[in-house]
């Protein structure tokens, strides 16, 4: 790793832990302004915002003077074989200048290539040449912001059989290739290990835990053969277990509930964050029950309708 | 893998450069086939729920399946190649003319011209309600002199051939509203405190406001307007006052100090 990716490393074992958050959704706006819910931290969509001369822009401002803020990106297609997007990278930076996160993420993914634009979080291949593909470009883009980027790992569906590295392999040599950090989605972790026959506490043990800086949590819907990454629901008890083992491996980072389809009364959202707190400590034994509500086919993966704007009158 | 997302073609149509079996896994559960169409079913279903969410009013218009059909083929003919959803829908309202069903028939039906006007109008809004400005309390009072009056920054006017801002603020309103006939409707759009307000106008109105749009004070508008339509100066100065309360109590206008 260059000397650039040593200053990152020491950035990123230097961020705060600023507790419980949640997800800025524009359906509690209203709410969060008039109340000042006692939330540590909101994490804020980048794509909802960096374009907005409107009321999510407006919003942002007054809720960044009042709360710890950290920018979660959708869009950065780090596994794309396109170019960097330099425009959507100077709108993160111009963003992130007004903002002041903590830090920026983005996910393990890529989104499309040939211009286009999926808006999924698609798995790569996870191989020597993907590696170096990546950390290039994880490289290019610290630079460009000028700050160490968090990753997520994503919710898969498939693996790619020109794959011959383990994810959380994959995630620890990006770490030590870049100096970047990690976003241990535990959710995802489940619905993966579930969707790709592996061992969900196995991946968590494997991976390098000073380098995981945040914990996303969530609902998914169980089909049967399979598990969607729904975010429309409660944290699964089984999710709940692992986020337990994650805490103490990590011995404790900063934690979000994320609620992006079915989006509840923010008191209801606030709540289901709370119940993390009876899992930060010990709990005796370990074993993940599987035991869940099947639902039909008609669920979809990585909700992004509440991206759009909703048009305010 | 993205030619096996971006069309909802069934797998069988789709010319792939290898079998999907040669690349994807196969889990205990589900064979490769079933592994890849996770992707492609959310991707067509993730991005139709965005559409439905743009065009709310289209979507009342069309009813449910018939906005699914012309949203997914949207989807095929326009994949997205933006960062942003917020543009998703920025090319329907082209992609409804172009498709109409009465293309290359003599005889046109009305349907599909009000159509493809609520397309662009609930587009526009959208693109409205995020412009970029500096927005100003609106301090005006209704004896401000007309010299000191000019249009609020976020200040858009619709000219449609049917009543589009009235059918969509039915639906918003959940009046369920018919679908209408062909009606010349005038309408004027505005963002305060970062909220929209619509107004339907009428025509005078509408080329009296474009004048402003277009540089004029208010003076300059009114004769302007008076030459364009022969109008009568003294009834256009009659109705004035009224038309200034309306207008200001809309918001259209904002404080202007001449240099």
């Amino acid at each position: 790793m260059s000397k650039i990716g040593d200053n990152y490393t020491n950035t990123l074992i230097s961020l705060p832990n600023p507790g419980l958050g949640l997800g800025l959704r524009s359906k509690h706006f209203n709410h969060i302004l008039e109340h000042n819910p006692a939330v540590d931290w909101f994490e804020v969509i980048s794509e909802n915002f960096m374009d907005s001369g409107g009321r999510p822009r407006h919003v942002l401002r007054q809720i960044a003077e009042r709360y710890p803020v950290v920018m979660h990106g959708v869009s950065l297609s780090i596994g794309s074989t396109d170019r960097l997007n330099k425009d959507y990278l100077t709108k993160l930076k111009l963003l992130a200048g007004e903002v002041k996160p903590l830090w920026i993420s983005d996910h393990l993914c890529w989104t499309g290539v040939n211009s286009l634009n999926t808006h999924d979080l698609l798995p790569v291949v996870l191989n020597d040449e993907s590696l170096k593909h990546i950390c290039t470009r994880i490289n290019q883009v610290q630079d460009f912001l000028e700050r160490p980027v968090v990753f997520e790992n994503p919710s898969t569906y498939l693996t790619f059989k020109q794959s011959t590295i383990n994810e959380w392999d994959f995630l620890r040599y990006m770490t030590e290739e870049t100096g970047c950090g990690l976003l241990l989605d535990v959710n995802n972790v489940y619905v993966s290990g579930f969707n790709n026959d592996f061992d969900p506490a196995h991946y968590i043990r494997q991976l390098p835990h000073d380098r995981i800086v945040q914990m996303h949590i969530a609902g998914h819907q169980h089909c049967g053969t399979h598990i969607i990454d729904t975010h429309d629901r409660q944290v699964a008890h089984d999710v709940w277990k692992l986020f337990n083992l994650a805490w103490e491996l990590t011995r404790g980072v900063a934690t979000l509930l994320e609620w992006d389809g079915n989006i509840p009364e923010f008191d209801v959202y606030h709540a289901e964050l709370l119940k993390a707190k009876e899992f930060m400590s010990s709990i005796d034994g370990f074993g993940i029950t599987g035991e869940q509500e099947i639902a039909n086919d008609d669920v979809v993966s990585n909700p992004v309708n509440f991206l759009v704007n909703e048009v305010n009158w | 893998m993205q030619g096996m997302l971006v069309h909802h073609a069934p797998m069988q149509d789709i010319a792939l450069p290898a079998a999907v079996e040669d690349i994807v896994n196969p889990s205990q559960r589900l064979s490769a086939v079933h592994h890849l169409d996770i992707y492609r079913h959310s991707y067509i279903a993730r991005l139709r729920s965005c559409m439905q969410s743009q065009f709310n009013a289209l979507a009342y218009a069309l009813g449910p399946e018939l906005f699914e059909l012309f949203a997914d083929q949207y989807l095929d003919t326009y994949p997205s190649e933006s960062y942003t959803l917020n543009t998703l829908g920025e090319k329907f309202a082209q992609f409804l003319q172009e498709t109409r069903p009465d293309a290359g028939r003599e005889q046109k039906e009305n349907w599909p011209d009000f159509m493809i006007e609520l397309a662009g109008f609930e587009y526009a809004l959208s693109i409205i309600f995020d412009e970029h400005t500096d927005e100003q309390p609106a301090v005006i009072l209704h004896d401000t002199p007309d010299e000191m009056l000019k249009l609020a920054p976020v200040f858009h006017l619709f000219h449609h051939q049917y009543p589009i801002c009235g059918y969509y603020l039915g639906v918003i309103q959940s009046t369920a509203p018919e679908l209408p006939f062909p009606e010349e409707s005038y309408s004027a759009v505005t963002r305060h405190n970062y909220k929209l307000g619509l107004f339907t106008i009428r025509g005078a109105q509408y080329h009296f406001l474009k004048n402003m749009q277009r540089g004029d004070s208010v003076e300059a508008a009114k004769d302007n307007l008076v030459k364009a339509f022969e109008f009568k100066r003294a009834e256009l100065d009659k109705i004035w006052p009224e038309w200034k309360k309306g207008f200001i109590d809309a918001g259209f206008f904002v404080f202007y100090e001449p240099s």
